[in-house]
């Protein structure tokens, strides 16, 4: 929490020195008491450039101190979705029409724009509740569970942690572990992977609802190296099981030469595709492992905040992610907050721009662009500032801008010199207010 | 013979020097004033963070490592 008893400090000082004076506070009683719940609450608005995802969401952090550091934390949620996201399929110098995920309807997209898929609307409510406790006196666990639901889509997780400080405090090694079962309900029926995009009203290859499982460890260890520079290591292991398609998305099949979508003619009479599209599939397992480290540094009031993490899995997608933060306090009660952070992946063993319709179908493909091989920057710059009560508010702004590459190994004929990966320019608003009640 | 015994002399001394710098690390109880505070902490700012990761995880394949990467949205 970021809240500060700044006033509570002052007031217990000066009972404490009017005490050892034999003199008499005139200091109301009541400023002495510190509050009981601390309060963090956020306002954000994600919002993606040409149209594409927005999002707004009030996000509330509240946490109870007890005595003996025992802590429950509860956070809350509600985002508000909207916008078009790309579904997939390769852009080519025709109109393209696509059946709608709940195969009840058809849209149509213009030539030459990647394809999009407005018909995304979406409310998602988060819920956790966390409880902290000291085990010994050196230790530390918290056992925790959270909930999530949208429309098509129900999250169900708890998670442990226990934590042990030695050499003075000064190490701490901590266990975590998370289980999460989540259901998928989409909309029409999750598809079955890589079979047709199909006419109106035909939802022969859809599903029934689908779930997945993930396990997540994390080993951490912190260590205070002296007075002004804490640092940390993590290793986390994540292993997810069951349907991790996106139901969404797509794969144009296309002519082997020019590599443009292999034209389909509807059944006479109902509307449907106007090119061949499959359903994408991915592997129904997947494992991470991730190392992260994080450096808090002091200089002389300023905070220098560093982070990296490598991730590898067995999709065969990399990353690397490095985020600097710098605080910076002037004026006694305000700080400013200058942000970096570089992200690169590779892109995943199945993933495709499109299929050859001449050759066999593999075991796996998908289009997702987040799927690809993209760099990620995002720049931004937060003030905050403390108020008299020791309340505090903060805004922030950033700019997040992801630009993917296609290998030329994966683009067919004319894709070569058309714009096929969807590059994303977005910006990161958010206003927060942390007070004690 | 004798340089298998400077290099295992060495090693020692290696080792011995580094452990003496791992002692060295970290701080009294009564200098915790710089770390105590909330900027200091490794997560200064949860709720801040919460929304990041949500959000990168929403649009990139990478997840966690900082905490727990789970599931939890339908947007991945």
């Amino acid at each position: 929490m970021k809240r500060k008893n700044s006033k509570s400090v002052a007031a217990t000082l000066t009972t404490a020195t009017c005490a050892l004076l034999g003199t008499t506070t005139t200091t109301p009683v009541n400023a002495q008491e510190e509050h009981a719940w601390e309060f963090d609450t956020a306002l954000l608005y994600y919002g993606e450039g040409d149209s594409r995802v927005q999002d707004a969401s009030v996000n509330l952090l509240a946490v109870r101190n007890f005595v003996d550091d025992r802590v429950l934390s509860l956070t809350l949620g509600v985002d508000s979705l909207t916008g078009a996201t790309p579904i997939g399929a390769v852009p080519f110098d025709g109109p393209q029409t696509f059946t709608s995920p709940s195969g009840l309807r058809v849209k149509t997209r213009p030539a030459n724009e990647i394809p999009l898929d407005d018909s995304f609307l979406d409310t998602r409510v988060a819920f956790s509740a966390g409880w902290q406790q000291p085990w010994g006196r050196l230790s530390s666990f918290n056992a925790g569970v959270s909930a999530s639901k949208e429309y098509d889509y129900l999250h169900l997780g708890a998670n442990f942690k226990l934590a042990h400080d030695f050499n003075k405090r000064n190490t701490t090694v901590s266990l975590g572990l998370a289980f999460s079962s989540d259901e998928l309900d989409p909309v029409g029926g999750a598809p079955q992977a890589l079979t047709s995009m199909l006419d109106v009203g035909d939802l022969s290859n859809r599903l029934g609802s689908q779930s997945k499982d993930v396990l997540d460890v994390v080993l951490g260890v912190s260590q205070i190296i002296n007075r002004n520079l804490v640092v940390q290591l993590n290793y986390s292991y994540s292993s997810a099981d069951g349907y991790l398609n996106d139901p969404y998305k797509i794969v144009s099949l296309v002519d082997p030469v020019s590599g443009d979508p292999v034209p389909r003619v509807p059944t006479p009479g109902v509307d449907g595709p106007s090119h061949e599209y499959l359903f994408e599939g991915r592997p129904d397992q997947r494992t991470k492992h991730s190392i992260y480290g994080q450096a808090k540094y002091y200089m002389n009031g300023k905070v220098l905040d560093a982070s990296y993490r490598y991730m590898t899995d067995d999709w065969d997608v990399d990353s690397h992610t490095v985020d600097l933060r710098y605080r910076w306090p002037f004026s006694g009660q305000s700080y400013i907050e200058p942000h970096v952070r570089y992200y690169t992946q590779t892109h995943a063993d199945f993933y495709r721009t499109s299929l050859d319709s001449s050759a066999p179908l593999p075991a796996y493909a998908s289009a997702d662009y987040r799927l690809g091989e993209f760099d990620a920057i995002t720049v931004g710059v937060k003030y905050g500032r403390q108020l008299q009560s020791g309340n505090e508010w903060s805004a922030r702004v950033e700019f997040y801008t992801s630009s993917g590459s296609v290998p030329a190994d994966l683009l067919i004929g004319n894709q070569a010199g058309r714009e096929i990966y969807p590059d994303l320019n977005a910006i990161i608003a958010q206003f927060s207010y942390s007070f004690g009640w | 013979m004798k340089k298998l015994i400077m290099i295992r002399r060495a090693l020692i001394a290696m080792l011995l020097i580094s452990l003496a710098g791992c002692s060295s690390m970290g701080v009294e109880p009564w200098e915790r004033d710089v770390l105590a505070k909330d900027e200091m902490q490794l997560i200064a700012d949860p709720l801040e963070v919460a929304i990041d990761e949500h959000i990168y995880f929403s649009k990139e394949a990478s997840s966690g490592g900082r905490g727990f990467g789970g599931g939890g949205c339908g947007c991945n």
